[in-house]
């Protein structure tokens, strides 16, 4: 069979491609104005997850713990949210949202944070905070269930399910861009724009890359409004980008306010920015203009170069989040690439049934092997065992020493990217992320070629 | 005196690290150990160096006796005597600063 | 007492004592903030857990060692490739983590048969590795998992591998210090002096609480093997396993990092008379003499002088080329624990720069003594700072460069503060004559930057020069030496190596001899 689906065999994890759920649940968070989280555990699963942030965009982003120390862990914790509540409202006075994020400890010693939730709203935001404008909303997310993935999904679905009301018609979209960089959120508004359509971005992150201003008072953090969360259940439609991350607050509004919802494929590469703009049309109606055939040929004309010349045949290896991987997947095989491992990360049996996987179990002609609940260890023992060769990998950077060790080219995408600069800047997605993906892997295997002097003579005519 | 004791905190404070182990009981052995050797050093008296602690208070008592002589310049105009006297009230102060009038609550934790 | 309270925390009364100002005539028994107490929940601090404390901080650098977290792999992945404890095995801990991915099941039956098969699988994955370090998470603390039942089982079952349990979840202790304490005393416990190491000197000695970032415990160890003396372990940087578990054999701990490690010296002394040196491997003349103290301690001043000799010699005049342009830089010094009593007078002696804060993450009032004791005047000290008291602070005294962390280093770059990573160095080591150096050249790089220099520019406001076509650290740094003061012709720049430390690998040493213990 040349294309197989299978989990990771051993029971273990040995370099993991994901972190926990509360990690996508803050980097939800951080995507909403005046919102500053509080992450109802232990102060390590802020601490690093910031520091995770940070090196990924090089910039800070606040986001609160009810540290819990060993006292709350035995005989309960919920008063350290009501604390951390009162003190993150007194001393932030823009803050209006308030997600609390659950971790493995508070779920397992059970606090509920429901009930201190309906408890501040009725005591301490009616007594002391009347008049001011704050929602706390709970989000559970236990690290032993899920990724980061299934963490962000979880909690976009509940900032929708919070704020979403019914209300007239607003004429717009809602597009869901899952775990996304500004870059992307630029290039997917860009494509908005270019079909005249009106829509509500979830989330606005592009003002994550943030100035450093000669007044000092730039700040790193999303733009999207309570308002603009209201709205979702006034729109003509959902598309989210990506199932896993996005996919259910898309169905909750279908389900709950009759929006439409379309879920994934991400627009990665040609074909899926194609289907990305052909949803857009069916749901609004507007036609796809000239200016955007002009930017698809541009994109063409810079693949051209690339494919038959340089990619043909090239045995790739792409792990990350799911959405991302198979969206890359799909694209390498449009530029003639063989991609011959996809490693998933988490535990969710539902990849078996996506039909992108069952996609490319049916049609690809080449032996391949689809690994879910993975880890990287599933690519170096297979390196180290001259199981596979490849001739390029696509990942994040926490897979950089297998690439390094191994000496195989490496393009970083996905997150965190914190061994190259200024990632979180360029887009994967719509025909801009097409060229840069593209390109980029190009010049990793041209300056692989020239630092193994492997036909570098190759590129003098090109 | 006391001027001169001060110059003497001052350095140590500055410079050393023997005076501030974690609790009480150390401390006082620390302040005990290097600065009686210190002050045996610069009253060239006979230094025991039996115990491999002795030899741990005296590498500190060999620095902090030189570098006494080679920035304080009075220090070679004062007898044994006084000399004894001075690195007492030393001692004394060390002591109150470190122990007896130290606000950190963990000098009496019991365990390390 | 001169507490400060910061304008952003007036409504939280409980942190006024945990920031003072070294008033004048103010002395430790009136000017010491609080410590290691509880963190106010949603303060935003930068604290980070008992976890990390241990695993991250003193259990990874151990080098030949697999490291399993048993819980949900968030914690094993966030404390991976986040710090720069380097190894001469081609950093095998640096590059592989390993987690027991703890799922809902096991929470709710328990992990300990999951826990099993991860060791053995880990095991068979690196065949080589014979050794394991098990760390406990919040999960598997609270559902109660016996790891030491399961690691002693598998020990039985395969007698060539040899497995430490550190229990330290994350919420035990007010930060990642408690981490720190919880892993000294379970090593002591569990691992000391059941290993009987190879002693070939009479000059042994344990480099306790020193971490390998980014080489300084290779260039220490060169020092020490230089002036003869045998490095039986370092605790834990660069360190071994086994080399660990034969502590017991060594005549002198030699105490780097005492905040995080003088636990372990502390038991040692008392369990072992072995005696506790406490060092700082910073700084031209702390260094100097830490060699010295060690060399006498030994009968080895000779030779411990003649490195300081040839390394002052060949090191002291580039670092006098950055002191005299460093004059006067203001700094806030806002590490983690140790590095606030490590170079507040360091700095300012041998750079000229100006201490205006010390603050201390993770730190007990220990370390805030000896920070306090070694500023000047007019430092303000805070205890677990929270963001937005580090933010007024940055603005109301104005500093040069701040040396932190990465993430508080963001939040810096923002208000136009240069700064250096206090925790994992920007171009280090800065451990060592050269490493001192180094650090001079990144805080000079740093200050003097034409791009700094340009952040401040509001080009909708400010007159731009238009034949300014570019600026130097040069240009911009000889605008504070005085016109006619001109630096001594020996004095130079840096002229060392981007990578000092590779080259001490497979450096060969004079051959140790057994004699007696001189006495000095």
């Amino acid at each position: 069979m040349p294309c197989e689906i299978k989990q990771k065999e051993r029971v273990g994890v040995i370099n993991p491609i994901f972190t926990c759920q509360p990690c996508g649940a803050q980097y939800a968070s951080i995507g909403i104005k005046d919102c500053i989280a509080i992450v109802h555990g232990g102060q390590g699963c802020v601490m690093f997850v910031r520091l995770l942030f940070a090196q990924h965009f090089k910039d800070n982003f606040d986001i609160a713990s009810s540290s819990v120390h060993e006292d709350a862990a035995v005989f309960g914790a919920v008063h350290r949210v009501e604390e951390a509540v009162d003190v993150l409202l007194m001393r932030y006075p823009h803050v209006k949202v308030i997600p609390v994020i659950t971790t493995c400890s508070t779920e397992v010693i059970g606090d509920d944070i429901d009930g201190v939730v309906r408890k501040l709203n009725k005591g301490l935001l009616k007594e002391k905070y009347a008049g001011r404008e704050v929602h706390l909303i709970p989000i559970h997310t236990p690290s032993f269930k899920g990724s980061m993935v299934s963490g962000y999904d979880v909690a976009v679905k509940d900032f929708v399910s919070a704020f979403a009301k019914k209300d007239q018609p607003n004429g717009k979209i809602n597009l869901i861009t899952g775990w996304a960089n500004p870059g992307d959120v630029t290039a997917l508004k860009h494509l908005l724009m270019e079909m005249s359509v009106d829509a509500t971005v979830l989330f606005e992150i592009e003002s994550f890359d943030s100035p450093l201003m000669p007044d000092g008072n730039a700040v790193s953090h999303g733009s999207t409004t309570v308002e603009d969360l209201a709205g979702t259940a006034n729109a003509l439609g959902t598309i989210a980008l990506n199932r896993y991350e996005g996919g259910l607050a898309a169905k909750y509004l279908e389900s709950k306010f009759n929006v439409p919802a379309i879920i994934g494929p991400a627009p990665i590469g040609i074909r899926n920015t194609d289907t990305f703009l052909w949803n857009l049309k069916t749901m609004t109606g507007k036609p796809i203009p000239e200016s955007l055939v002009r930017e698809r040929g541009i994109a063409i004309d810079a693949l051209t170069d690339l494919t038959h010349m340089f990619f043909a045949d090239k045995r790739v290896a792409i792990y990350g989040n799911a959405d991302l991987a198979i969206g890359l997947a799909e694209f390498c095989l449009d530029l003639e690439m063989k991609p011959v491992l996809l490693l998933l990360g988490d535990d969710n049996p539902a990849y078996q049934n996506d039909p992108r996987i069952k996609g490319l179990k049916g049609k690809v002609d080449f032996d391949m092997q689809i690994i879910w609940n993975a880890d990287l260890w599933e690519l170096e023992s297979r390196i180290n065992n001259k199981e596979i060769e490849l001739d390029l990998i696509l990942g994040h950077s926490k897979g950089r020493f297998t690439s390094i060790d191994n000496k195989i080219p490496m393009l970083r995408v996905g997150f965190p990217v914190y061994d190259r600069a200024g990632y979180y800047r360029h887009p994967v997605v719509g025909y801009a992320g097409a060229i840069w993906l593209a390109e980029e892997m190009a010049n990793v295997l041209f300056t692989d070629m020239e630092y193994k002097k492997n036909k570098e003579w190759l590129l003098n005519v090109w | 005196m006391e001027d001169r004791i001060e110059q003497l905190v001052d350095y140590i404070m500055k410079w050393c690290l023997w005076q501030f182990n974690s609790r009480a009981w150390d401390r006082k052995d620390q302040n005990e150990g290097v600065l009686t050797k210190t002050m045996q050093l610069l009253c060239e008296e006979p230094v025991a160096l039996e115990t491999p602690a002795d030899r741990c208070y005296w590498v500190d008592a060999m620095l902090l006796a030189r570098n006494f002589k080679n920035t304080y310049a009075w220090l070679a105009t004062m007898d044994k005597k006084d000399i004894k006297l001075l690195m007492q009230g030393l001692k004394d102060r060390i002591d109150y600063l470190t122990i007896t009038g130290s606000l950190n609550r963990e000098l009496t934790d019991p365990i390390y | 007492m001169p507490y400060h309270t910061f304008k952003c925390s007036e409504c939280i009364p409980e942190r006024t004592k945990h920031a003072v100002i070294k008033g004048p005539g103010e002395d430790l028994t009136s000017c010491l903030p609080l410590g290691y107490l509880n963190t106010i929940p949603g303060s935003i601090s930068e604290r980070g857990c008992a976890y990390c404390g241990a695993k991250h901080v003193i259990g990874t650098p151990m080098k030949d060692v697999i490291h399993l977290s048993h819980g949900p792999i968030g914690c094993t992945y966030d404390t991976w490739q986040t710090k720069r404890y380097i190894s001469d095995n081609d950093n095998f801990q640096i590059k592989y983590t390993f987690a027991t991915d703890m799922r809902e099941k096991h929470i709710v039956f328990g992990a300990e048969k999951l826990l099993k098969q991860n060791i053995i699988e880990a095991f068979k994955a690196f065949p080589k590795i014979k050794r394991m370090t098990i760390y406990q998470t919040c999960a598997s603390a609270l559902i109660g998992d016996d790891i030491d039942a399961v690691a002693q089982a598998v020990m039985e079952a395969m007698p060539d591998v040899d497995i430490f349990v550190c229990n330290s979840p994350g919420f035990a202790g007010p930060s990642q210090s408690g981490g720190h304490h919880k892993i000294n005393i379970a090593w002591i416990n569990q691992k000391v002096g059941t290993f009987e190491p190879k002693i070939t000197s009479d000059h042994v000695i344990n480099y306790v609480g020193e971490y390998n970032i980014q080489g300084d415990q290779e260039v220490m160890a060169d020092y020490f093997q230089r002036m003869g003396i045998q490095l039986l372990s370092t605790f834990t940087g660069n360190g071994s396993y086994d080399d660990l578990r034969g502590m017991h054999m060594a005549h002198l701990n030699v105490l780097e990092c005492a905040r995080s490690a003088e636990y372990i010296c502390n038991e040692l002394r008392k369990r072992y008379g072995i005696p506790r040196l406490d060092i700082d491997g910073f700084g031209f003349k702390p260094l100097s003499e830490s060699l010295l103290k060690v060399g006498l301690f030994f009968g080895l001043e000779k030779e411990a002088q003649a490195i300081i000799d040839e390394e002052t010699a060949r090191w002291k005049p580039e670092l006098d080329w950055y002191a005299r342009r460093l004059k006067g830089v203001k700094v806030c010094l806002w590490p983690g624990g140790s590095k606030l009593w490590h170079w507040a007078h360091a700095l300012h002696e041998e750079m000229g720069v100006e201490i205006v804060s010390v603050y201390t993450k993770f730190g007990h009032q220990g370390d805030m003594e000896k920070g306090i004791a070694r500023c000047e005047e007019g430092a303000l000290a805070i205890d677990d700072p929270n963001e937005l008291e580090g933010i007024e602070a940055m603005k109301t005294l104005k500093p040069d460069i701040i040396f932190t962390g990465v993430r508080p280093g963001e939040v810096a770059k923002k208000l136009r503060v240069q700064y250096l990573n206090a925790h994992a160095y920007h171009n280090g080591p800065y451990k060592g004559f050269e490493g001192w150096v180094r650090f001079a050249r990144d805080i000079y790089n740093a200050v003097y930057s034409p791009i700094h220099q340009l952040s401040g520019v509001d080009i909708s406001k400010d007159e731009i020069p238009t034949d300014t076509g570019f600026l130097t650290q040069a240009l911009l740094s000889n605008v504070n030496i005085g016109q006619d003061e001109t630096s001594p012709s020996e004095e130079r720049p840096y002229t060392g190596d981007y990578d000092c430390v590779s080259k001490l690998r497979g450096k060969t040493y004079p051959k140790l001899e057994r004699q007696p213990i001189g006495m000095g």
